[in-house]
């Protein structure tokens, strides 16, 4: 237990971080950098809740943060790579309904909302200074992954919207409560099961139908031929 | 017992591993472990019904066997027997076709006996965040099963269903932490489990926890096909083989329904409850509306079908919703009801499917000719699921609009209006289908014994159902009712 005001200061620098990491998910055209900069994402929000277990001691928050780095910065965007590598598809330049800046206005326009909503009702559940900016900004972060997945067309940044649709609600959950750990465990395992799931779907859309089961098969080794 | 759920469980996918046959007798020897694991799930959950005591808590108060529960794996242990038997004639047709390869077998048996276990524990949850886990795993386990079909519309479909409800299941945690940092505000501890929600329900702020309802229920609604979040459903349930749109339709529709039936007991205990009422039959009402007008363009059999689902899990809403005892005896009839005559539809439609290739109504020349049980399936199903008497919908829908009447009588004629437009689409496109007739393309497909029986079965079924209700089953829906604290 550490109780120093810097602390405070750590994360909310920490937040501007994981905004500004939205605003270049909403944007970004290349895949790869899109790749790198939610990897970079997940690291900041293991970061916030390291900063939030010094504050508080919980070792959930320790063990939350050594999970999402390992699970959120390096499995899922290995796997991503290594799929996305035999896909041939290097950008993604369609947009629909939304062009980057309107995207940008969109998502501003979110955090606002949510943050007027939340006024209403969350205050009560916590006297924690960062508690509610941290909500706010988890969800809203959520609410902008979803608007990738709407507003996207490849697969594969869609899934990357789906992704940051969970740091949103990872770093909700750091602030408002922390379920018990083997629950959080059992979440994100289920979590990166259905992306591994969907980036091999994504491939077998571009791809030829026997590939795609080769590649099937390839996830599920044990039932391989 | 759980144990015995999972030791047989895992058991059965340890010979599925195992490599004894031939290609060629493959896809018997992996169905026959399919039949057996269902059956043995079936004697399973029977017998926890007579020698458990009701509620029962294992793992920690995680997982809970309550009537409820068993009355869910149950029905949900009968359709996958019935589906196992129906997959053995189904699944080998498909391989002559080549509509799923020999090597995806191994992958389409493995998921299909994974997702029975998994429905199972997700009925027997206590824990709210593990049932949500377990849903999110029944979505990954059907997507996969979709997908082991070779089409690419498949793949489109699955994807698509992946989305829909994984992004709607986010909202649910979202509602989750709240829910439980609820808890942890009224009593120090916080806890997602059941019962205790059900005994601190009272000492929750209202205003907080109808908010915390609304972000769980989206996730919920989505996995049971509520309109605005149904818009995977359709897609996946007419592309998917027709023994999976069995599964997808009467079994996992039925576990987001529950979800809601188990949040909507809690949310019954507060001051919040007219509120979580008004929600849901708000969104009932849509969902009818919105599915009965998809329904009337309809040319695909499996769509219709599909969009009827969407119906019903929307008129099951309504009937929660309504909150009284009476009320939701029906609606917990109606679960069963709706399972049984969807699965007949179903499979009808697969037989079907294999004699024209084709789900289109236009393609079926000769319907009573070619596939006269088939034919007759379809026709006894459309008429038991838009609620003909002496079909067990019929009892339901009846008993659930008569106290819809004495709650609202605009929406009961809303109601009625949408359901006299699910009538028509049905009758039309029956009346347009069967006296079709012209050159035959296809060779008469000879449907196997296996594929028979379970069709034969619910025809009897759904008949005695209709007409002569269990004094066993009455006393397990009361008791039910009364332990939802109604």
């Amino acid at each position: 237990m550490i109780n120093l005001p810097v602390l405070d200061d750590i994360t909310k620098i920490l937040f501007v971080l994981v905004l500004a990491t939205a605003a270049l998910i909403i944007t970004i055209r290349t895949l790869t950098s899109l790749l790198n900069i939610y990897s970079i994402q997940s690291w900041v929000i293991a970061a916030v809740a390291f900063v939030l277990y010094l504050k508080n001691g919980s070792i959930v928050l320790l063990l939350l943060a050594i999970l999402t780095i390992a699970s959120k910065a390096f499995l899922v965007p290995f796997v991503m790579r290594r799929i996305q590598k035999s896909m041939h598809i290097k950008r993604d330049l369609e947009f629909r309904y939304l062009t980057p800046i309107g995207s940008i206005l969109v998502g501003t326009a979110m955090i606002f909302l949510v943050y007027w909503s939340f006024s209403q009702f969350l205050p009560e559940l916590s006297s924690e200074t960062m508690f509610f900016p941290g909500a706010v900004i988890g969800v809203s972060l959520a609410l902008m992954g979803m608007m990738v997945i709407f507003t996207r067309k490849q697969m594969i940044t869609k899934i990357l919207g789906y992704l940051t649709m969970e740091n949103g609600v990872l770093l909700f959950s750091l602030f408002v409560a922390e379920l018990p750990f083997i629950i959080e465990l059992l979440i994100i395992l289920d979590l990166v099961m259905l992306i591994v799931l969907a980036t091999v779907l994504a491939f077998g859309i571009d791809t030829s139908i026997d590939e795609f089961h080769d590649k099937l098969n390839s996830f599920t080794l044990w039932f391989k031929e | 017992m759980l144990l015995a759920y999972i030791i047989s469980g895992l058991v059965i996918m340890g010979f599925m591993l195992l490599r004894f046959f031939a290609p060629a007798r493959r896809a018997d020897y992996l169905n026959s472990l399919a039949i057996a694991q269902s059956a043995i799930f079936l004697i399973l959950s029977i017998a926890s019904l007579i020698y458990i005591p009701q509620p029962s808590f294992f793992f920690s108060r995680y997982l809970m066997i309550d009537q409820l529960a068993v009355y869910g794996a149950l029905i949900s242990c009968g359709i996958f027997l019935l589906a196992s038997f129906y997959a053995r004639g189904y699944v080998r047709r498909l391989v002559e076709l080549h509509d799923i390869e020999v090597r995806e077998l191994r992958l389409f048996y493995a998921a299909y006996n994974l997702l029975l276990i998994v429905v199972v524990f997700a009925f027997y949850c206590n824990n709210l965040a593990l049932f949500w886990i377990l849903l999110e795993l029944t979505t990954i386990l059907s997507a996969v099963l979709i997908v082991t079909l070779n089409a690419k519309e498949n793949i489109v479909a699955a994807l698509k269903y992946v989305f829909t409800a994984s992004t709607a299941m986010l909202f649910s945690i979202i509602g989750l932490i709240i829910l439980f940092a609820l808890t942890k505000q009224a009593t120090g501890v916080g806890t997602l489990n059941w019962d205790v929600l059900m005994q601190q329900a009272a000492s929750m702020s209202p205003r907080l926890f109808t908010f915390a309802f609304v972000f769980i229920f989206i996730g919920f609604a989505a996995k049971a096909g509520i309109v605005p979040f149904h818009t995977w459903l359709p897609q996946a349930h007419a592309k998917a083989p027709s023994v999976i749109s069995v599964l997808l339709s009467a079994v996992l529709l039925n576990i987001g329904i529950f979800g809601v039936l188990r949040l909507y007991a809690v949310a019954h205990q507060t001051a919040a409850w007219h509120d979580v009422s008004l929600i849901l039959i708000g969104f009932g009402v849509l969902t009818i509306a919105v599915a009965a007008l998809s329904m009337l363009p309809r040319g695909n059999v499996k769509k219709l079908v599909a969009f009827s689902s969407i119906e019903h899990m929307g008129f099951l809403l309504v009937g929660i919703g309504l909150g009284t005892p009476l009320a939701l005896f029906w609606v917990l009839f109606h679960i069963l009801a709706h399972a049984l005559v969807k699965t007949l539809l179903f499979f009808s439609a697969g037989i079907l499917h294999q004699q024209y290739h084709s789900n289109q109504f236009e393609d079926m020349k000769d319907v009573f000719t070619l596939q006269p049980l088939a034919a007759w399936g379809l026709i006894v199903g459309s008429m038991a699921i838009i609620g003909v008497p002496i079909f067990p919908v019929f009892l339901s829908k009846l008993n659930i609009l008569t106290e819809l009447a004495d709650y609202s009588l605009p929406v009961l004629f809303i109601i009625l209006l949408c359901f006299l437009i699910v009538a028509a689409a049905f009758a039309v496109i029956l009346i347009r289908t069967i006296p079709q007739t012209g050159e035959i393309k296809h060779e008469p497909y000879r449907v196997s014994v296996s594929m028979k029986l379970p069709i034969m079965f619910l025809f009897a079924g759904i008949v005695i159902l209709g007409v002569y209700f269990p004094g066993g089953l009455h006393n397990m829906l009361v008791g039910i009712v009364n332990s939802l604290g109604f």
